[in-house]
């Protein structure tokens, strides 16, 4: 099982690697976003430090998105879903790898995006380690719902619509938990995030552990 | 609940299900709808014109009868629904009429959770001052409302019938794996915020007589309600499916006329 | 009364009416539909009433 994740994982981190269409779209696309909440809040920095974890989340959750579609167009392309269930991969390690992918993807973007916070916000990074964990937890855990949903999704002409309506939903736990863990590391005070890091880590385990068990009948036909 | 049991029962596939359906089934069900009409019927009379006002609340103690009953049954509902995905996913119980009754229980509960947002609102404006607050019970309603919202698009989403009930079934489970998390962290999220905060328990109401008496009908009332919508519901979705089996059918065997001719 | 407890009650019976009769009316129209497609095969079940609503 986790051969086959590694092996998935590979293909979809090298089709972007070659493609670039997530470093290339998607990236600069949460960049636009923060600079539009920057413009709707004003450019008063009293407003702006104490958003920031709330806009930088809000920015990823919608950047995820784009990211769990970009990753099922890789597979809608020339039948490459018949391909992936022709090749005998376990469908708990295909969902694995297709979650790392995704994750690593998350992961660069939100590196990217918290320095474009600290530029555009004024906000100081501070609480470094809380900050990288509870980044990585709630990635972890919204690149496994984004992956059931957008294998639901995939394959029906209203996905792009449904897709979004379906997960930002299941995801809220997620930004609540992120924000305030976010903001207890920026105001200081990261030795407080403990109980936000444990939410997060629970969400991401709980949703691994359906898609680990349900990705399978996502799979089998259609 | 009678009537969805024995719904549930019938054996799928044959062709006389549907007249053993409109049997005893239909039967029940229609007891279930005039007990269900009696008892709404007899829960407003005594609510709005019987029961006394309350000392600190007012007439608007009369929402009482029905606001409560209206979150109740969203959230049998949305327990049955649940329950029926969870059957449909497991192999052993992998039946059509689980994906049914899961699909009809979600649109009713869907009905009672925005009942509930609205009647809710309704009464926190007079007591509260405000439609809305950030209360984790609200907080966690309204997600539940728009995540089923969402099952329910991705049900009406065409196609294999096999592949929609799948896709369902997971796309249930996920939501409902995720209302613990999220009336965890919205209270734990409420609690570490110093606003003020508007006591959803302490009302100081005091239910006794009539007023219990009442509230009691009112969750038996419109828990026989969803038993009724869920049941027409359920063969609402029996019929569509057997329509659609029975076209293909049809047309199959007109291509295979038109081939011997 | 305020009128906040007339719009509460009435909210609900408008909007439990109004889901109900859809419901019977799409599975009414369901039920019609149905034997009108299977010309010779619906005779044993012309002879049930339309349907087990009130």
């Amino acid at each position: 099982m986790l051969r086959d994740a590694a092996l998935v994982c590979g293909k979809d981190l090298r089709i972007e690697m070659r493609s670039r269409v997530t470093l290339n779209q998607v990236v600069p696309f949460a960049a636009v976003v923060m600079l539009l909440f920057g413009l709707a809040l004003g450019p008063d920095r009293r407003v702006l430090v104490p958003a920031a974890s709330g806009l930088f989340w809000v920015a990823v959750l919608f950047s995820s998105v784009l990211a769990v579609q970009r990753s099922f167009a890789l597979e809608s392309a020339d039948d490459a879903r018949e391909g992936l269930r022709l090749s005998g991969l376990d469908p708990a390690g295909v969902f694995l790898g297709k979650a790392g992918a995704v994750l690593a993807e998350l992961v660069v973007l939100e590196v990217l995006l918290a320095m474009a916070m600290a530029l555009l916000y004024g906000a100081h990074l501070a609480g470094v380690p809380v900050l990288a964990a509870s980044a990585v937890l709630a990635s972890l855990g919204l690149a496994a719902v984004g992956i059931l949903y957008g294998a639901a999704a995939s394959g029906l002409r209203v996905r792009e619509t449904l897709l979004p309506l379906l997960f930002l939903p299941v995801v809220a736990p997620v930004l609540l938990a992120a924000t305030k863990a976010w903001n207890l590391a920026l105001a200081g005070t990261p030795d407080r995030a403990d109980g936000w890091l444990s939410v997060l880590g629970v969400f991401a385990v709980l949703y691994l552990a359906i898609g680990t068990v349900a990705f399978g009948s996502l799979m089998e036909d259609r | 609940m009678t009537a969805v049991a024995e719904a549930l029962s019938q054996p799928e596939g044959s062709i006389s299900a549907l007249s053993e359906t409109s049997g005893r089934a239909a039967l029940a069900l229609r007891v279930t709808g005039t007990l269900a009409v009696v008892g709404v019927v007899a829960t407003a009379w005594l609510g709005l014109f019987v029961t006394p006002n309350d000392v600190n609340m007012g007439d608007l103690v009369r929402l009482l009868y029905i606001h409560p009953p209206m979150a109740w049954v969203a959230f049998v509902a949305y327990g049955i629904a649940s329950l029926s995905s969870l059957l449909y996913l497991w192999p052993r119980t992998r039946h059509p009429r689980f994906d049914r009754m899961a699909g009809a229980s979600a649109e009713t509960g869907v009905v009672f959770t925005g009942l509930t947002l609205v009647t809710g609102s309704i009464w926190g404006r007079p007591t509260w001052g405000v439609w809305w607050t950030w209360d984790p019970l609200l907080t966690t309603t309204a997600l539940l409302f728009v995540l089923y919202l969402g099952y329910l698009a991705l049900r009406r989403v065409p196609g294999d019938s096999e592949a929609v009930a799948k896709r369902a079934a997971v796309a249930s489970l996920v939501a409902f794996v995720d209302v613990p998390i999220v009336y965890f962290s919205v209270s734990w999220w409420r609690s570490l915020h110093q606003a003020p905060t508007v006591d959803l328990t302490g009302r100081h109401l005091y239910v006794h007589g009539s007023m219990a008496w009442t509230l009691l009908l009112g969750f038996v009332s419109f828990t026989l309600v969803y038993a009724w919508l869920v049941g027409h519901r359920y063969r609402l979705s029996t019929l569509r499916q057997r329509e659609a089996d029975e076209c293909l059918t049809a047309a199959v065997a007109e291509r295979q006329q038109e081939g011997q001719s | 009364m305020s009128g906040y407890v007339e719009a509460g009650y009435s909210v609900v019976l408008v909007a439990l009416g109004g889901y109900s009769i859809s419901v019977v009316v799409r599975e009414r129209a369901a039920r019609r539909r149905l034997p009108a497609k299977l010309p010779g095969r619906s005779a044993d079940r012309t002879g049930e009433d339309g349907g087990g609503s009130r």
